[in-house]
């Protein structure tokens, strides 16, 4: 009975670990997964990819918004920070920039509501040195994902605010 | 011998239970969050102060989601009635003024993707259905194109839910979900009668 009873806890122990071992470990592999997408397999690292206009295809993240137009900057701050901007769309439409963490968190996101000349800071690891008068966001993990998010409903509206975003910058800290 | 034996497969069997009961809550859930008149939502969404749960169940059904100071999610998979939505029905969805900058209503299939169809009507948004100066308006959710209406195609949407993005909301919006007059969804028909 107790031989029964040592077997039951442990059972019951195992479960509870891999319970929360995995609902732990998930945001962490598919963030993996989605910087590897983004990137092209870690090919473009801190600078930003333009991606086209939604469709039923785009499969690369759940859940797109067919009225957005999306671009993404897998950074990566290991070797020091990043100076991070996106210009306005034309008539002022939407856009924002928001920063997700390793465990995909969203730890900002500044748009041009609040910086109606573009939107600009500096991404950086706490302890990392920072130019003063810069806006910073501090990531606490070396590696995430930067997304660019445009209101763009319909392919004028894209085409429209494709060209704009194209002077996005997100770059070492020169 | 056999006693560790035993142990052991105990073990990894627990280990196995275990992450197969953690892998069906992600899949089988949405965020869970509160209801609001039939919309769910989540207030730590994208959020630091997200527990491991809603965190592991954004990341599988809506990664990259932004937390609520730049846009809150809502997502539904019945009519007003209660009934499950079906591809083959049609639906009024209709609302008055929403409190943020700019709206979406966007049909998604069970695989969290937009459904495979080419109908190029996979959402409508509030340029679509609320143009300027007008604050009541109505969309619709079908598998048939309605001209002159804002429409969002459910075909080869299988079972499909909703998600309503309000970009921007203000700080009420924010601090209060409760106060957002939520968009009513009507089952109008179906089985092709539309």
């Amino acid at each position: 009975m107790t031989r029964n009873l040592k077997l039951l806890a442990l059972f019951v122990g195992a479960a509870v670990v891999g319970h929360v071992g995995l609902v732990m470990a998930v945001p962490h592999a598919l963030m993996k997964v989605a910087m590897s997408r983004m990137s092209g397999d870690g090919t473009r690292i801190n600078q930003f990819s333009f991606g086209p206009r939604t469709t039923k295809d785009s499969r690369g993240v759940v859940r797109p918004s067919p009225d957005l137009a999306y671009s993404s900057c897998v950074y990566d701050l290991s070797k020091g920070p990043l100076l991070v901007s996106a210009a306005p769309s034309p008539s002022q439409g939407y856009v924002s920039l928001s920063v997700f963490a390793a465990n995909t968190d969203n730890i900002a996101a500044l748009d041009t509501t609040q910086y109606p000349q573009g939107i600009r800071f500096v991404l950086k690891r706490k302890g990392q040195a920072a130019p003063v008068g810069v806006q910073v966001v501090e990531s606490p993990s070396d590696k995430g994902i930067i997304l660019d998010r445009r209101l763009a409903p319909s392919a004028e509206l894209f085409a429209e605010v494709d060209q704009a975003r194209r002077a996005d910058s997100c770059a070492p800290l020169g | 011998m056999s006693g560790k034996l035993v142990s052991a497969g105990v073990l990894i069997a627990g280990l196995v239970a275990g992450a197969a009961s953690g892998w069906y809550t992600l899949q089988h859930g949405m965020v869970q969050g509160e209801t609001y008149s039939g919309w769910r939502g989540s207030k730590v969404t994208g959020s630091v102060d997200a527990d491991p749960w809603t965190r592991a169940r954004v990341a599988v059904s809506g990664l990259l989601a932004l937390n609520k100071s730049q846009a809150i999610y809502f997502s539904r998979n019945t009519d007003d009635s209660g009934a499950r939505l079906r591809e083959d029905c049609r639906y009024r969805v209709s609302g008055g003024a929403l409190p943020a900058r700019w709206w979406s209503i966007t049909v998604y299939a069970a695989d969290n993707y937009l459904p495979l169809n080419d109908d190029d009507a996979l959402s409508f948004d509030q340029t679509e259905a609320q143009p300027a100066g007008k604050v009541e308006w109505t969309g619709i959710l079908s598998p048939k194109r309605r001209e002159g209406e804002p429409w969002a195609s459910t075909n080869k949407a299988g079972d499909y839910d909703i998600t309503l993005r309000l970009y921007q909301p203000t700080p009420r919006a924010q601090q209060d979900y409760g106060a957002i007059p939520m968009p009513k969804v009507t089952k109008l028909d179906c089985g092709g009668a539309a």
